[in-house]
């Protein structure tokens, strides 16, 4: 009897522990830059164009020797994936066709909240069957908060975000999150901005920011939609100190490079700089 | 002597109206301002909050509208008085979208840089072709259908040329911007966009009115001008540089705006007993009168900057252009 209690119990752990993905796809640029710092090099089978452009993915330099695919059905068909990774927003019309096709697609949402970055790490390990990795990811980002949060100003000072096209953040933004973390108290959110918004030159130069945001991710000024972000009344502002927001590759994705992009955020904090 | 008078009497009522318009368009904006610190901005130069908003935002809007408005209404009626065609206006012969067409090249693809009149002057050089394309086209023989086809044309190759320069410009906000090419807009301009359109726009006014009597003796027809000592030749061109002069710089920083051209010299031309050459200043102040409402519409509608200009002079513009379609069929059949 002993043996197949035994037996049973190792069939249970079994079927508990998921069998490792070996060919894992990926759809979308943030589940790339997961796969990259969490899962064996070896299990990957395709990223997407967007890992190996520096100024969008923190996983830049790690990307190199990959296979890069746009996210066609066709190209991930042709590795055969055993799992495909991909992000809610973004390559619907592929997912769908995968899914219909009875391919495991597992995909992941947008935190807003630095809990909700902890949570995907570690629901995004177990899928990958790298859960270790990911724990140890997780303890890190929590040293290096904690270490910001003993430091954190008490007074918050006020700042807005500007983007091309006239778009600020408001709340349930990770933008926001990362603001409010730093020590910044976010206008827009006054403003009532949910989400990102539209709003005009006359009302970023009417809210009076202590800091004044600008997020230009393309670094370019060959578009109208820059002509916002590069009026020059924005120069002019009087109580305003102008700082560019943080580097995209921090913030397209939730991860733990949001600390870093944090840790920028607050050297803007305390630099008194004019 | 009484048709002068009242010729007198329109000029300073357009005029009276135009200055209206123009304060009622500082007045409008999504901040309510305090006018006392912009007085005392003027006066002591002291910089604030509202004088900021006021100098650097409201005003060089209002003021680049009163200029494109103008520059559409005049740049209107000098084709028309030139063509002898009462449909003939920068946006549907062709012009705005060529002009539209020069700009995009040159503003996406990185030459604004190289010298401060870059832009303006790739919206005139567009906007020359297309003039001269009309002219070959449909110029000699004067037919109302001919111009609007030629027109039609002329306006869909540039529009397809220009989704396309804009599909391969190294920039991801490009192909967004194609709305405000077609549509039009003031919204977001600053001072130096005003500077650099100023010296074409004047230059293009002071050609198209200083060819005021040209136009007058062009309705007994070319031949009669040329007996009566214009030299049509001559003139003709000097019109048509001075009409892409000021249409090619306007467009190059605000976009095609559609329709101002063609609905104001119809407007005004009773009041000035179909004198062209009256009706050219008349017309810039209507235009400008017209863009000036238009873009007060625009912001009361969306603060944001959604709405395009073009949207609401289209609005009005399109069904007065079949008005005048259906009014004129017999005549034109």
């Amino acid at each position: 009897m002993k043996w197949l209690l035994v037996l049973l119990l190792s069939l249970t752990s079994c079927f508990a522990q998921e069998p490792m993905p070996q060919r894992i796809v990926s759809l979308s640029l943030c589940t790339d830059q997961l796969l990259l710092m969490l899962a064996p090099r070896q299990h990957i089978a395709a990223l997407t164009q967007g890992a190996k452009d520096p100024h969008l993915s923190y996983m830049a330099a790690e990307s190199s020797g990959f296979l890069l695919t746009k996210g066609r059905v066709e190209e991930v068909l042709s590795f055969n994936p055993d799992l495909i990774v991909g992000s809610t927003f973004a390559s619907q019309d592929s997912v769908h066709i995968l899914k219909q096709l009875g391919y495991p697609v597992k995909l992941i949402g947008l935190p807003v909240s630095i809990a909700g970055i902890r949570d995907l790490l570690l629901t995004f390990g177990q899928w990958i069957g790298s859960l270790d990795r990911a724990e140890k990811v997780v303890e890190k980002m929590n040293r290096q908060l904690t270490s910001l949060n003993l430091q954190q100003a008490r007074v918050k000072k006020t700042a807005l975000i500007y983007s091309p096209n006239g778009y600020t953040m408001g709340s349930g933004t990770l933008e926001n999150v990362m603001l409010n973390v730093a020590g910044f108290h976010n206008l827009a959110v006054d403003m009532g901005v949910v989400g990102f918004e539209q709003i005009t030159l006359e009302q970023v130069v009417a809210a009076q920011p202590e800091f004044l945001f600008i997020d230009n991710p393309m670094n370019d000024s060959k578009a109208l939609a820059s002509q916002y972000i590069n009026h020059p009344v924005l120069d002019k502002m009087l109580l305003s100190k102008q700082r560019q927001f943080i580097p995209y590759r921090l913030r397209a994705c939730a991860g733990p490079m949001v600390v870093e992009g944090i840790n920028y955020l607050f050297e803007s904090y305390h630099d008194s700089k004019p | 002597m009484i048709v002068s008078h009242s010729y007198c009497g329109v000029l300073i009522g357009l005029l009276v109206v135009m200055i209206g318009s123009f304060f009622t368009h500082l007045l409008v904006g999504p901040v309510s301002l305090q006018w006392l610190n912009i007085w005392s901005a003027i006066i002591e130069n002291k910089v604030s909050l509202d004088s900021l908003i006021f100098f650097e935002i409201r005003l060089p809007r209002a003021i680049l509208a009163l200029l494109v408005g103008a520059t559409l209404g005049i740049s209107g009626a000098a084709l028309q008085g030139l063509l002898r065609n009462p449909l003939a206006e920068s946006g549907i012969i062709g012009v705005s979208n060529c002009a539209a067409l020069g700009a995009v090249l040159v503003f996406y693809f990185g030459f604004t840089q190289s010298v401060w009149f870059a832009l303006p002057l790739a919206g005139l050089l567009g906007a020359l072709v297309s003039v001269v394309l009309v002219f070959l086209l449909a110029g000699r023989s004067g037919s109302t259908v001919t111009l609007i086809l030629a027109g039609i044309a002329i306006n869909t190759i540039a529009g397809a040329l220009m989704a396309m320069a804009l599909n391969f410009a190294p920039n991801p906000y490009a192909m967004q911007e194609i709305i405000f090419w077609l549509l039009g807009s003031v919204a977001n301009r600053s001072v130096g966009d005003i500077l650099i359109i100023v010296p074409f726009t004047l230059l293009g006014w002071v050609l198209i009115l200083s060819c005021g009597r040209f136009l007058n003796a062009m309705t007994l027809g070319e031949e009669t001008a040329n007996s009566l000592g214009f030299n049509v030749r001559v003139l003709r061109w000097r019109l048509v540089v001075g009409v892409v002069a000021c249409v090619g710089a306007a467009v190059s920083v605000c976009g095609n705006i559609g329709f101002i051209g063609l609905v104001i010299p119809h407007l005004l031309r009773p009041l000035v007993g179909y004198d062209p050459q009256r009706l050219l200043n008349v017309s810039a102040l209507g235009g400008a009168v017209l863009l000036l409402l238009s873009d007060i519409v625009v912001q009361v509608l969306s603060s944001g900057g959604e709405l395009k200009l073009g949207v609401i002079t289209s609005l009005v513009g399109g069904p007065f252009f079949l008005y005048l379609i259906l009014k004129n069929r017999n005549l034109w059949s």
